[in-house]
């Protein structure tokens, strides 16, 4: 009973802890700034929701929104397939040097972004994909290709080599076991790797603020940082635009949390 | 259906100097079951994994039904496959475990359906189609690898120790199965085990693996009773052949002071080989009194560990239950010297 009731004391204090600043920002979402400024904690007296089509429409959310979704999208996509087939290889196949390619693509973790960004720019800007979406999606894949090949070889290593071996003698192609005995058997795994890219690209910032300039470019995060000025800031709008962008995570995440759930424990029974 | 040989067949692994198969020759006729059995590393798994395709061959020349497939992938093969983890797809249910393999034969819907359904019926599977190999018992994943050998109707059946990870009795019972299923099918199946009650009892023949090498090919009975060299006495049977240093003295052989009568061979120095049952407890015309270690009782039959005048090592003696012996004591014992075998204490071979 004790240990019941420690164990729920623990587990509400944490939720608070966590829920807390989210609920903070929620309540801020539908007050306006000069309400905030009053009073920062207070409950909204009248909900402002029409603060929700003003972002959306006049300060330009929807055009962040898109951009984000285009870019992380397109680089969570690629980066599933193509971390998958890495992953594969590199855990399946003996060939000579394929530890080496394994150091080298995990090697590029140990780097800060900081090192690495001017560099970046500069290529970037010789191929002509500096300011673009494009260009963008491309260094987040890059960015975020080794930790997703990291996740997923140490999952594909731990798939029994007999089911492949079954699969061969079955009559299965190399490619076609990848597609239907690999994929679908390290789905969990996946599912971890699409959380965790798609929420931190999502969030990302640091490589938006440096390789994108125009307006009708920026994304969510680069958007939301319009609101905070030299003098002033619109915490009011600034709140909005932070509910608007954290729904399709918390979408992705409620979708997705059952596999991840089996991904983290995985292997924990036989 | 279709004989598979195999001509001098060798691997080696890269980065290894020795031969983790050593020339290995071997006929397995159509329909036949043969057993390759030996200790663990002998090679006897890689052999298997050849003749599937799943390793390279280093040398030698795979023929299935006369035709070369040296150079030949195993989907392309036309073999069937059960391992030891029995591999299951975790992610399919038993149906489409079943028919993963028909699928890609482009085999149509109707008929996968309809074989898929027969071949669970007759291993018992049929209401368990829609299970997923995690809520089945080891029993029940153990027939569902034998079932998605068997629905492909393959040409050849390996089998890669496949009872190992099976409880005692369950073993026994699949045994039997296997056995049936060898009768019904017909089929031509190598099978792979270290264990020799499964080799003596479910082989056509036994193909015994040392080392890399066949040590001894032949029916099971055939290889128990006239063992080629003494790696095979010693592996065979349980408790193993007694394996005891003897010598010549012009016509008389002596396994320590036992003074035997023997056909001399060249040999001045052989290795005397007897099997536990072949010894005697006797006291008519004993060859030698041997003094009681140890005294098993197992009920059908009763093992006596002996030492004897004159050997190194102890001598196990199996005899009926009705042998009484005490530790300690001194019995006569009476060897069939039909059943003797010498060997070349230097090549191992049997004289």
């Amino acid at each position: 009973m004790i240990s019941r009731a420690f164990l729920l004391l623990a587990l509400g204090l944490y939720t608070a802890f966590a829920a807390g600043p989210f609920l903070w920002v929620a309540t801020m979402s539908v007050r306006t700034t000069s309400e905030i400024s009053l009073n920062h904690y207070a409950w909204p007296e009248k909900f402002h929701w029409e603060k929700f089509p003003q972002a959306w429409f006049n300060s330009n959310y929807s055009a962040y929104f898109e951009n984000s979704a285009l870019v992380v999208l397109s680089a969570v996509a690629v980066l599933t397939v193509v971390g998958a087939m890495a992953a594969h290889c590199l855990a399946r196949y003996r060939f000579r040097a394929n530890r080496l390619l394994y150091f080298i693509l995990f090697s590029a973790i140990i780097f800060p972004p900081q090192i690495t960004i001017i560099a970046l720019f500069q290529i970037l800007v010789q191929y002509k994909l500096y300011n673009s979406l494009l260009g963008l999606t491309l260094v987040y894949i890059a960015v975020q290709l080794p930790l997703t090949v990291y996740i997923l070889e140490s999952f594909f290593a731990r798939i029994p080599s007999d089911l492949f071996d079954a699969a061969r003698i079955d009559g299965y192609s190399e490619w076609q076991i990848f597609w239907k005995v690999s994929l679908p058997i390290a789905l969990p795994a996946l599912a971890t790797t699409v959380i965790l890219n798609t929420i931190l690209l999502w969030n990302e910032f640091l490589y938006a603020v440096v390789l994108i300039t125009d307006e009708a470019k920026r994304t969510l995060p680069l958007g939301i940082q319009r609101f905070m000025g030299d003098q002033l800031e619109d915490v009011g709008m600034i709140a909005t635009g932070l509910m608007i962008a954290i729904v399709p995570v918390v979408l992705i995440y409620m979708f997705f949390s059952e596999k991840l759930i089996q991904g983290m424990t995985a292997g924990a029974v036989k | 259906m279709a004989n598979v040989s195999l001509k001098s067949l060798s691997k080696r692994y890269p980065g290894s100097d020795a031969l983790a198969v050593d020339a290995v020759s071997l006929e397995v006729e159509h329909g036949e079951f043969m057993v390759l059995l030996g200790p663990s590393g002998c090679g006897k798994s890689t052999t298997l994994r050849m003749v599937a395709g799943l390793e390279s061959i280093s040398s030698g020349e795979l023929a299935i039904d006369g035709r070369c497939v040296n150079d030949i992938p195993a989907k392309d093969r036309d073999i069937a496959m059960v391992f030891q983890s029995y591999a299951l797809y975790p992610h399919m249910n038993v149906f489409d475990n079943l028919a993963f393999g028909l699928r890609r034969r482009s085999v149509d819907a109707s008929e996968i359906e309809k074989r898929v359904r027969s071949v669970a019926s007759t291993l018992g599977l049929a209401d368990l189609l829609r299970r997923k190999p995690h809520a089945l018992s080891g029993g029940q994943r153990q027939r569902v690898a034998l079932g998605r050998a068997i629905v492909r109707d393959p040409k050849v059946f390996l089998f890669d120790e496949p009872l190992s990870n099976l409880d005692a009795a369950l073993r026994v019972g699949m045994r039997g199965e296997l056995i049936k299923l060898h009768h019904r099918l017909g089929a031509t199946m190598i099978y792979v085990t270290h264990d020799q009650v499964e080799a003596m009892t479910m082989g056509d023949r036994i193909c015994i693996m040392n080392g890399g090498k066949a040590a001894q090919i032949g029916a099971p009975l055939e290889v128990y009773r006239n063992p080629a060299d003494t790696f095979v006495a010693s592996f065979l049977g349980s408790p193993p052949t007694n394996l005891i240093p003897a010598r010549f003295d012009s016509e008389v052989l002596y396994v320590g002071e036992a003074a035997l009568t023997f056909r001399r061979p060249s040999i001045q120095n052989p290795v005397f080989g007897i099997r536990p049952e072949d010894i005697r407890v006797e006291g008519a015309s004993p060859h030698a009194h041997g003094e009681v270690l140890a005294v098993e009782t197992l009920g059908a039959e009763t093992l006596l560990r002996v030492r004897l005048a004159g050997v190194a090592g102890d001598v196990m003696v199996r005899g009926p239950r009705s042998v009484n012996a005490k530790v300690g004591e001194r019995v006569p014992l009476a060897f069939d010297l039909e059943a003797v075998h010498l060997f070349d204490p230097q090549t191992q071979k049997r004289i």
